[in-house]
């Protein structure tokens, strides 16, 4: 599903280099549901962001299903990420001049459906995370994790094949981070594949697989849960 | 376009900033599209066909102060030397100039007896070079013969027998008839001239008269002390000439003041306040229409900016850069569209205000989709780089925190 091969990324300004990754390599199956964990910093969102086609990298190969991405162009790359991906953002990142609705049918739009089977994906999306009462209802008028489980309804409604979330409950408190993180299980129980980062450990350990990033590279692969990982990432 | 929905419903959100614009595109059309008519109508005026050798013809102004001072040998005299200097093509005595703005008219009717005041007309006074030192196109008839030309001072009651008129005072007069041998009433139908040419064109004195294009030419000649020819010389040669005959004519009579004045200058004279009021209103407009630009660009400027992570997210969620930028060109064409249409109500409303206080002409509509075409594309310009701009915001913006 994704695989990526020593890929590394340098951010340059004026005075200063930063490795954000470097020799990053990391496999990712369809199917799998992997938290990533790690101190601010460490290139966590550099990584989402290149998985995520949002960024270009500089060094090392990337092939997300199966497609080599390197080289495509600007609006090939936004084709492949409004077909394969879904976004969660750590701030929700609606809309906020348009309603519910309208913001679940941003991507839809940029996918060429049908005005009517766009309208049965929004419904059925805004079902799916309970918001299905409050379509025209603006970001405004909602609560945080009514406004992040409407991020996840625009995420999923296209049908991606690939989740990606950023600190999903990093704005929530925990009552409001549980349930979206239930939401995030039930989508990947359904077969969605999912890559998370966030620093909250406990939400992590609910993850089937956890990967460490220190320092632009993934630290430990196969230990889930141990009290050092914990130690690291509260 | 299938964006327009959620474009318009977000533009509904901001009604305040979307009103700001699309009200300044609607005070722009209205004020642009009423300047714009008044400037072609002016304009339109000021290039009526004249039927005059514009650019070549200057008039001479002769004022005798002698005391022995014989008007009608002078004249003999000085149209004698005028004809033979190289470069001139004819000249001829006349009482006024057209287009200047001084001049003498009068009423003129059909019909014999009359009580009706008739047709005022200017009346003009050549002689038998008349036509070509003016230049004018013969279009019935024919012109006056020496033997027509009466020499006569100014308070008399001898007028001569004959009168060439312009076409439109003709068509005023008898409609489709033809006006040659009809005899033309004046001074309450007690007096009568016999009609025995037609020029195409010979205006007024008075630009801004309704009656500009009608006017009657007698062969005659006023045998006073201050006298005017008209003279056309070869084209081209009339500001080469002007001196030569000053000197010429100075020198064959030194008691008198001469002045030279050209058809071009006096023509000028008279659509100096046109022509001054046209500048303005065209300064005004483009003026309007740079504000109103600009107001476009730094509205755009500062809602890309207040708007980036929105478009960062866009981006993220599969907009392509064209599609970023179509999403402003769309939202920038729905605002000058509201602003097309409450505009052109207001050019109207406007239009008819003028029509009813200053009796303006009523606004040609093919002004209004001819604006709207505009507006749109200066909206466009306006929003062009901006919204290019905005197309180039990076996808990553919706994640990092700004
Ligand atoms: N646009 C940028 N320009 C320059 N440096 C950048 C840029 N984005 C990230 N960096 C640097 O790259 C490194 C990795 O950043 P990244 O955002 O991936 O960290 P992170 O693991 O997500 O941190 P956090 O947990 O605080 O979100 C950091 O040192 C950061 O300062
Ligand atoms: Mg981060």
């Amino acid at each position: 599903m994704l695989s990526m091969h020593n890929i590394s990324k340098v951010f340059r300004t004026d005075l200063v280099q930063t490795h954000a990754l470097r020799d990053f390599s990391l496999e990712v199956a369809a199917g799998e549901f992997v938290a990533v964990t790690g101190p601010s910093g460490s290139g966590k969102t550099t990584f989402l962001n290149i998985a995520g086609l949002l960024e270009n990298f500089d060094g090392g190969s990337y092939r997300l299903d199966g497609v080599d991405v390197a080289g495509l162009s600007d609006s090939a790359l936004a084709r492949l990420r409004n077909e394969k991906i879904g976004f969660i953002f750590q701030s929700f990142n609606l809309i906020p001049d348009l309603n519910l609705f309208d913001n679940v049918d941003v991507p839809l739009r940029y996918r060429g459906f049908s005005a009517a089977e766009r309208k049965q994906r929004i419904e059925e999306a805004l079902e799916k995370v309970g918001l299905g009462a409050r379509m025209k209802h603006l970001p405004s008028q909602l609560s945080g994790g009514q406004q992040q489980r409407a991020a996840i309804a625009r995420a999923l409604a296209g049908s991606p094949r690939f989740l990606l979330a950023d600190e999903p409950t990093g704005n929530l408190d925990s009552l409001m981070a549980r349930q979206v993180m239930e939401l995030l299980e039930q989508l990947h129980e359904e077969g969605t594949t999912i890559v998370m980062v966030t620093h909250d450990a406990e939400l992590a350990r609910r993850a089937p697989r956890n990967i460490h990033v220190l320092d632009g590279a993934v630290s430990d692969l196969h230990v889930v849960g141990t009290p050092s990982l914990r130690a690291a990432t509260v | 376009m299938s964006e327009i929905g959620p474009i318009l419903r977000a533009l509904l959100r901001n009604k305040t900033s979307a009103l700001l614009i699309a009200g300044q595109c609607a005070l722009t059309l209205a004020i642009v599209v009423n300047a714009l008519f008044i400037i072609v109508a002016r304009q339109e005026l000021m290039q009526r066909p004249t039927g005059l050798d514009g650019e070549n013809i200057v008039y001479v102004q002769s004022m005798g102060f002698t005391r022995d001072f014989r008007p009608e040998a002078v004249i003999r005299e000085d149209l004698d030397l005028l004809r033979r200097l190289p470069g001139v093509v004819a000249a001829s005595p006349i009482n006024a100039i057209p287009l200047s703005g001084g001049g003498s008219s009068r009423g003129y009717s059909k019909e014999e007896n009359t009580e009706s005041e008739g047709i005022g007309a200017a009346y003009y006074e050549l002689d038998e070079q008349g036509q070509k030192a003016l230049g004018l196109n013969l279009t019935a008839g024919r012109w006056f013969r020496p033997e027509d030309v009466q020499a006569l001072p100014e308070n008399t009651d001898q007028y001569p027998y004959q009168a060439v008129i312009s076409q439109a005072m003709a068509r005023k007069l008898y409609g489709e008839d033809a006006p040659l041998g009809k005899r033309l009433y004046f001074q309450n139908g007690q007096r009568s001239v016999a009609i025995i040419g037609v020029v195409e064109h010979l205006p007024s004195a008075w630009v801004h008269a309704e009656n500009f294009p009608y006017s009657v030419v007698y062969p005659r000649i006023t045998t006073e002390k201050f006298i005017r020819y008209a003279l056309r010389t070869e084209p081209g040669r009339r500001d080469e000439l002007m001196p030569v005959v000053e000197q010429a004519l100075r020198k064959a009579n030194a008691g008198r003041i001469i002045r030279l004045r050209t058809q071009s200058e006096a023509s000028a004279r008279s659509y100096r306040g046109d022509k001054a009021m046209n500048i303005i209103l065209a300064s005004v407009s483009g003026l309007i229409v740079v504000i109103t630009a600009l107001g476009i660009v730094g509205l755009a400027t500062f809602s890309v900016r207040r708007r980036t992570r929105q478009i960062g997210t866009r981006r993220a969620l599969g907009a392509s850069q064209w599609q970023v930028l179509r999403y402003f060109l769309v939202e920038n064409w729905l605002l000058t569209t509201i602003g097309v249409l409450l505009g052109s109500g207001l050019a109207v409303a406007l239009n008819l205000y003028l029509v009813e206080t200053y009796s303006l002409e009523r606004l040609n509509l093919w002004y209004l989709p001819a604006a709207a075409v505009l507006l749109w594309l200066l909206g466009w310009a306006a929003v062009y780089a901006p919204a290019r701009r905005a197309s180039r915001i990076s996808p990553a913006t919706a994640t990092r925190n700004i």
